[in-house]
């Protein structure tokens, strides 16, 4: 009998948001932007400009003067405003022009887009919401108190402009069970998922793959324990436990980035390292440098992925798949006006991935990969 | 306002297939909530708690009020133990009779 039943199935590409999420995104290090000079952060389809007062206040404004358009990125900090390089009107950090310096008096309508700001775990934090929403402290990420210590390694911090794909793309590895095994190069022995109101958390264990010579998730010595929790659409703490041959670091990753067009974001990531004990500073700073290059690169084999790749709507999943749909409800709150979220976005919804059947065959192909290593080695001369 | 459109009606059925099709209730023998269960096998486990069940169940509760941080969102145990039950008494059939 031939399979009529089954038509050939289309790849509904959808559409992507004309709006940017509601919620915190953050900037960047705080640090970065306290040298009293204004700094240019590409978001939300537009520039905005940073720059630190001189009563030390970090201030986010949109970053074109609401005059006649001037870049206030390449204007000056004077005292605690930025100044326009085209015809210096000042802006506070309030959004209101504060003074026009060759003008009776500065309109009462000169007010300009201001985002509030956090600064929460040494980075800068902004709320960005289309409705113009107060800013919601209640769904900040946590405190990480010890990581702010010299218990751990300071943040070792990177950015990465990606084009091409929309920022869901980086939400989907969330709930992604078998990329790890194919795009990072590691067995996932355990994958459960919980997403409950503003935050969406993967669990994982992990086991690095013999027959590949990755770094990060895909290191053969390396054991993994792994907790990543998004708070709110674009910032993720990712606790980890890396269990090297017995000795066993404990590394805070932070994972989050700031959507710049619609078609495009900026990755940036942190990484601090629980200090060893009885190892000396120059050592911990190698050891956080390692694992900084190593899940840097874990990032990249992502990145390989979205820049090829095109956007689905209509995944289709077999049984050893993680909740992509769920994931995608869920993050769907960020994008609908706050009246318009729905219970099933925000309700709570567990899924634990049976990762059995996955791993006997992912084993098996291993030992293969190895076999036909070890045939080829021997059969050619080793100096080659 | 939607926000990710599908461009074809289809979409919405996979939609309510994965998130919707063979849920089946299962009380918690602890406390009040109800939550809704799929189990494609032994090992897999879907859980669709709402806000009413949420509210019921203490031990989420406590974890609301502690500090934020790595584990907060873990399950809690007597829920599990409650679905185990479930299974094993056959109120929740195990299978993936539609790949998924
Ligand atoms: S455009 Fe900025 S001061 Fe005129
Ligand atoms: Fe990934």
């Amino acid at each position: 009998m031939t399979d009529t039943a089954t038509p050939a199935r289309s790849l509904d590409q959808g559409t992507t948001p004309l709006r940017f999420a509601r919620g915190w995104h953050c900037l960047g290090l705080a640090s970065a932007f306290a040298d009293g000079k204004p700094h240019a952060v590409h978001g939300f389809g537009t520039k905005l400009v940073v720059w630190q007062g001189g009563d030390g206040e970090l201030n986010v404004l949109d970053g074109y003067c609401r005059h006649m358009g001037g870049d206030l990125t390449q204007g000056e900090v004077k005292g605690d405003h930025i100044a326009c390089p085209f015809h210096d009107w000042r802006w506070g950090g309030d959004g209101k022009c504060k003074e026009i310096p060759y003008a009776r008096r500065v309109p009462l309508r000169a007010r300009t887009q201001r985002y509030e700001t956090v600064v929460r775990n040494g980075q800068l934090l902004i709320w960005h919401d289309p409705e113009g929403s107060a800013a919601d402290h209640e769904v900040l990420p946590p405190e990480l108190p010890d990581v702010m210590s010299d218990k751990y390694t300071p943040w070792s911090w990177h950015t990465r402009e990606i084009n091409g794909s929309h920022c869901r793309e980086l939400i989907d590895n969330v709930a992604d069970m078998a990329h790890f095994y194919y795009v990072h190069f590691a067995f996932p022995t355990s994958f459960r998922n919980i997403f409950d109101g503003h935050t969406a958390t993967q669990f994982m264990e992990s086991k690095g793959r013999p027959d590949t010579m990755g770094g990060g998730y895909g290191d053969e010595n390396s054991t993994l324990k792994s907790v990543a929790t998004y708070y709110g659409p674009s910032y993720m703490i990712n606790w980890l436990e890396v269990d090297y041959k017995g000795f066993v670091t404990e590394v805070v990753l932070v994972n989050c980035h700031i959507p710049t067009g619609p078609e495009s974001f900026t990755l940036q990531y942190g990484i601090s390292v629980r200090k060893p004990e009885g190892l000396d500073e120059q050592t911990c700073a190698y050891i956080a440098e390692r694992y900084t290059q190593s899940f840097g690169d874990g990032f990249l084999q992502d990145v390989a992925i979205w820049e090829n790749k095109v956007a689905v709507q209509n995944p289709l999943l077999c049984e050893e798949d993680g909740p992509v749909y769920q994931l995608r409800r869920w993050y769907e709150q960020f994008y609908v006006d706050v009246a318009d979220i729905k219970p099933e976005m925000t309700d709570r919804f567990e899924f634990e991935v049976d990762t059995t059947k996955a791993n006997e065959y992912w084993h098996a192909e291993v030992a293969e990969n190895l076999a036909k290593r070890a045939a080829s080695e021997a059969a050619a001369p080793a100096d080659a | 306002m939607a926000s990710f459109v599908p461009t074809s009606a289809e979409t919405l059925a996979d939609l309510r297939r994965y998130t919707e099709d063979r849920l089946v209730e299962v009380a918690c023998l602890d406390c009040l909530a109800r939550v809704r269960v799929k189990k494609n096998s032994d090992h897999h486990t879907s859980v669709q708690w709402s806000a009413e069940a949420r509210s019921a169940c203490q031990e989420l509760g406590r974890r609301d009020q502690g500090p934020g941080g790595r584990d907060v969102h873990k399950p809690c145990a007597r829920l599990m133990a409650s679905i185990d039950d479930a299974v094993r008494a056959g109120a929740v059939p195990v299978g993936a009779y539609d790949g998924y």
